[in-house]
């Protein structure tokens, strides 16, 4: 029953557990109230807070007299609601005494607002007592609103399941299909929607592909613990499966022997594609900017920057014949300072610049050696020696860098195998660049999530690409500028109705551009610091969520969307594609004997 | 000269010593050797101890005007009496029993009333029912005589229903009841033969002479004095025949040590039984009880810091206090709920 002892409010009110009842946190629960006209109004809410106290007695020490069976008091077990529906909207308060319910079935919905979300409600996790969760498609896809920011502590936290989670639990639960159905046609091929996740840490999600060898044992573990009728993919309608239809790319391998290109991974080695960018691709797709992740630090700096992008692109214009190297006709060797040593002089008519080293030597010509140190003034621009040494300086940073992946040595055919191939490869591509190193992650990221955004701005919002990022404070910091959080900028705002959606995780929200985690519909926290806790981007979550979000444990995440107006607490499955090399499951998941007898045949 | 506090705050009543010499004859029944008798603790036989008191309450005079002009008295008011039941072993926990307030409309029997049924206000703040009793003559004490008088015999009959019975003839075996019944007071009028103790915290009457009560202050803590028999009411050889017929067993029991700065009796209880007429032995029950109540007031008096009638006041009696001020309501909401009731009734506008 409601209680009268403390205020009842149409937004949060107490309620007395009767007894032999039970009510833990997270409970959905409803009430129905009359009003003096007869009408009749539910409140549907989530428990957020449940206590028990001695009644009756007045000091602390009491309970030894209680406990000794001298001093008779009753257990007072009460839990509060916060209301996260009326119906009808009469924002009335419920009555002391009003009989309080668990929600199921019906109410249940209503309670979520599922009844809202009709075909558009995909699974997002179990509530506590194992019921779906139900998350509104069209907040995710761009129609309402889009993109996903996923906050909590590496490692406990566990951000990237939690996304991947999400993705299966899209592209399985058919709601793509039923979206797109339902809006008769003018969202045809929402239901091919694609999928693009870097991945930054070790080569976890290199074997999404592979089924996982535990998945059974600690699903039935976790059907038991929970009291549950049946494994969590199950309840949920999901099937419990890897993803299919799959790619992994990742960098070649530096500094190979026999100039081969080979993925640069430790684990895996079949079916991942290694991926490098062409020096004139690099030319012609004006990447130079990415090279510099802090190209905001200093207004000269940036103006050459554009200026040599500008050139470099003319430079790729003229270029005839095969290949991806550049021939240049300007440069005189004899004035370069350093030249390097396997510079090939090639035809009479120019020199071929093979590599990201040269590239780099070209322009040190071009900018300080040619004219007796006086540069080419088309190139110079007036700048001073200082700017441009410290252009040079910073490209020989990250020479060593990015030398594997701008390559100009390879043959047209290699250079079209290799080059990324996001959007008209697998459903679901994995990035690889965790063994890169910072620059070189950054350069690949800006490159790549740029060359999604332009595609999707020539071709529209069909087929809803997903991009998963993690370290998002990485790439868009607070504080800093930077070529890669224009983009993700771009993506966070424009990105929605192209049909790009961020799904983005941080450790700290509060460190990352406001406007990419402000522009996110579904906000999702897992394990926090509590002192980043009570940081402002955490609002959304009610005082007792955000004191909890200190003891999440892994595989449970607080998930806040638009039509439920606090956040709720839903656990979700171990993942069914293998995480780590040593979980892939060889068998597919039969058992051994059963695969050596079908070896034997 | 020594300046000792009476331990009581003054804003009771009384204190707790005022030992005004009992007029009557005391008679020893258990032994002629006047000396302490230690505690024996809590048999296994005794399963339940219930403590039972009662709280009456004014809550509005009434002055009613007849059709020849002329005035009378009544009042509602409430009483509310209720139990605590609990294992003198600690198995379980200590329950509240029957704590019921009922509402009284007391009137002077010359006066025609029709009972008063107050209609509540919302669907969940319930109903005030007064149920009209009538009492003899027009003195102005009457009502609330008559409310105390109710509460009593309440009082009385729920100890009776709760006690086990108890054999009270010499040569009866029976020595405990499984159920013994504390109540708060003298013992009431009326029939014996149950295991009800009257428990009286203050000391009033003094029962024992200048040459006896001595033991008293050397008592140590659960012992207790010899049981003595008297006859209510006993002044001297005259006595109402309603009361002379009424004889009571008593002893002393100490609860606790006195602070230094309280009087030598602070710790000190007097407990009182029904005796049958004009015996001179004491049933093996009775001696029974004093055995074991030493041990058991022990165990339920409360302590000082957190009641200030403490030990006297028995933990279970002041959560039943508690428990039965709040069954009888707000007093200030019942005021209003009156006067609006009033207002209903005779037209005007509500009043509350």
């Amino acid at each position: 029953m409601v209680l009268g002892t403390e205020d009842v409010t149409p937004t949060i009110f107490w309620f007395a557990v009767g007894r032999g009842a039970s009510v833990q946190l997270d409970d959905l629960v409803t009430v129905q109230t009359a009003r003096p006209d007869g009408k009749v109004v539910h409140f549907y809410g989530l428990v957020d807070n449940v206590r028990k106290r001695h009644e009756g007695v007045t000091f602390e020490s009491d309970v030894e007299d209680v406990v000794a069976g001298v001093l008779p008091a009753s257990i007072s077990y009460a839990a509060r609601v916060l209301v996260t529906r009326v119906d009808p909207e009469h924002f009335i308060p419920p009555q002391p005494g009003d009989e309080v319910r668990h929600a199921q079935g019906d109410d249940l919905k209503m309670a979520l607002s599922a009844d809202k979300m009709k075909e558009a409600a995909f699974p997002a996790g179990l509530l506590a007592d194992g019921q779906t969760l139900p998350l509104n498609f069209r907040f995710v896809n761009g129609e309402q609103g889009g993109h996903i920011n996923i906050s909590g502590i590496s490692g406990v936290a566990t951000k990237t399941s939690y996304a991947l989670f999400l993705l299966h639990s899209i592209f399985r639960s058919g709601v793509m299909d039923r979206v797109a159905q339902s809006s008769g046609g003018q969202m045809t091929g929402t239901a091919g929607g694609r999928a693009i996740i870097f991945n930054v840490k070790g080569e976890d999600l290199l074997f999404l592909d592979q089924p996982n060898s535990k998945v059974t044992a600690r699903e039935a573990q976790a059907a038991q613990d929970k009291g549950l009728t049946a494994d969590r993919y199950t309840l949920m309608g999901l099937p419990r499966t890897p993803f299919t239809d799959t790619q992994f790319l990742a960098p070649p391998r530096a500094g190979s022997v026999s100039g081969a290109i080979v993925p640069h991974t430790d684990q895996r080695s079949q079916g991942v594609t290694p991926f490098l960018f062409t020096l004139r691709d690099f030319c012609a797709g004006r990447m130079l900017p990415y090279v510099f992740s802090d190209a905001g630090s200093s207004l000269n700096i940036g103006y050459v920057i554009g200026n040599i992008e500008e050139k470099l692109a003319r430079l790729a214009q003229v270029q005839s014949g095969a290949g991806a190297h550049l021939l240049v006709t300007d440069w005189k060797p004899e004035e370069n300072a350093d030249i390097p040593e396997d510079i090939d002089f090639g035809d009479l008519e120019g020199i071929r610049i093979n590599s990201f080293e040269q590239l780099i030597a070209y322009l040190e010509f071009k900018l300080l050696d040619e004219n007796d140190g006086q540069g080419d003034r088309k190139w110079v621009l007036n700048q001073s020696q200082g700017t441009l040494r410290a252009f040079t300086r910073r490209l020989r940073g990250v020479q060593k860098h990015l030398s594997p992946l701008i390559r100009g040595d390879v043959s047209e055919a290699e250079a079209s195998r290799y080059r990324p191939n996001l959007l008209r490869g697998a459903q679901l591509s994995v990035v690889d660049i965790h063994n890169l190193s910072g620059p070189a992650q950054m350069f690949v990221v800006g490159v790549l999530l740029r060359e999604v955004f332009e595609h999707k701005e020539r071709f529209g919002r069909q087929d809803t690409v997903f991009v998963v990022l993690d370290e998002l404070n990485k790439y868009a910091p607070r504080d800093e500028g930077s070529p890669i959080k224009d983009i993700l900028l771009e993506i966070a705002e424009r990105g929605r109705s192209l049909g790009i959606i961020l799904i983005g995780a941080q450790q700290t929200a509060s460190e990352v551009e406001r406007r990419i985690v402000s522009n996110a519909a579904i906000r999702v926290v897992g394990r926090l610091d509590l002192a980043e806790a009570e940081r402002p981007e955490y609002r959304f979550l009610p005082q007792s969520f955000r004191a909890r979000a200190g003891i999440l444990q892994p595989g449970t995440m607080l998930v806040s969307q638009p039509d439920v107006p606090n956040p709720v607490l839903v656990n979700y499955p171990f993942p069914a594609w293998a995480t780590r090399k040593d979980e892939v499951d060889d068998l597919g998941g039969r058992e051994v004997q059963e695969v050596g007898e079908e070896w034997l045949r | 000269m020594r300046i000792r506090l009476d331990p009581w705050p003054v804003d009771t009543f009384e204190g707790q010593l005022t030992l005004k010499p009992f007029a009557g004859l005391v008679f020893d029944v258990e032994t002629d050797v006047w000396q302490a008798v230690p505690t024996q603790g809590i048999p296994a036989a005794l399963r339940e101890v219930v403590v039972v008191d009662g709280k009456p309450r004014m809550e509005a005079r009434l002055l009613i005007d007849d059709e020849a002009g002329e005035l009378h008295l009544a009042a509602f008011g409430a009483y509310v009496v209720g139990a605590v039941s609990l294992c003198p072993h600690g198995s379980r926990q200590a329950e509240l029993q029957q704590v019921r307030a009922r509402r009284v409309l007391a009137y002077s029997a010359d006066t025609p009333l029709e009972p008063a049924r107050l209609s509540p206000r919302n669907p969940q703040s319930g109903v005030l029912d007064y149920e009209p009793h009538a009492f003899n003559g027009r003195q102005v004490e009457g009502p609330r005589a008559k409310v105390q008088r109710l509460m009593l015999d309440a009082e009385q009959a729920l100890s009776q229903e709760l006690a086990s019975a108890m054999a009270l003839e010499e040569g009866d075996t029976d020595t405990l009841p499984e159920t013994l019944v504390l109540q708060d007071g003298p013992v009431r009028l009326g029939r014996g033969g149950s295991a009800v103790v009257g428990y009286v915290k203050t000391l009033h009457t003094d029962y024992l002479g200048a040459d006896r009560i001595g033991l008293l202050s050397e008592l140590k803590c659960g012992e207790r004095t010899p049981i003595l028999r008297f006859r209510v009411g006993d002044r001297g050889g005259h006595f109402s025949e309603a009361e002379g017929r009424e004889q009571r067993f008593t002893w002393y029991v100490r609860l606790c040590e006195p602070p230094f700065y309280q009087h030598p009796l602070a710790g000190i209880m007097r407990l009182e039984m029904h005796a049958p007429e004009d015996s001179t032995f004491v049933p093996r029950a009775v001696q029974a009880v004093a055995n074991l109540s030493g041990a058991l007031l022990q165990k339920l008096g409360s302590k000082l810091h957190k009641d200030p009638r403490a030990p006297q006041n028995l933990i279970p009696t002041a959560a039943l206090e508690h428990a039965m001020t709040r069954s009888m309501g707000s007093a200030e909401l019942v005021t209003r709920r009156i006067r609006s009731h009033i207002a209903a009734a005779y037209g005007a506008g509500v009043l509350a």
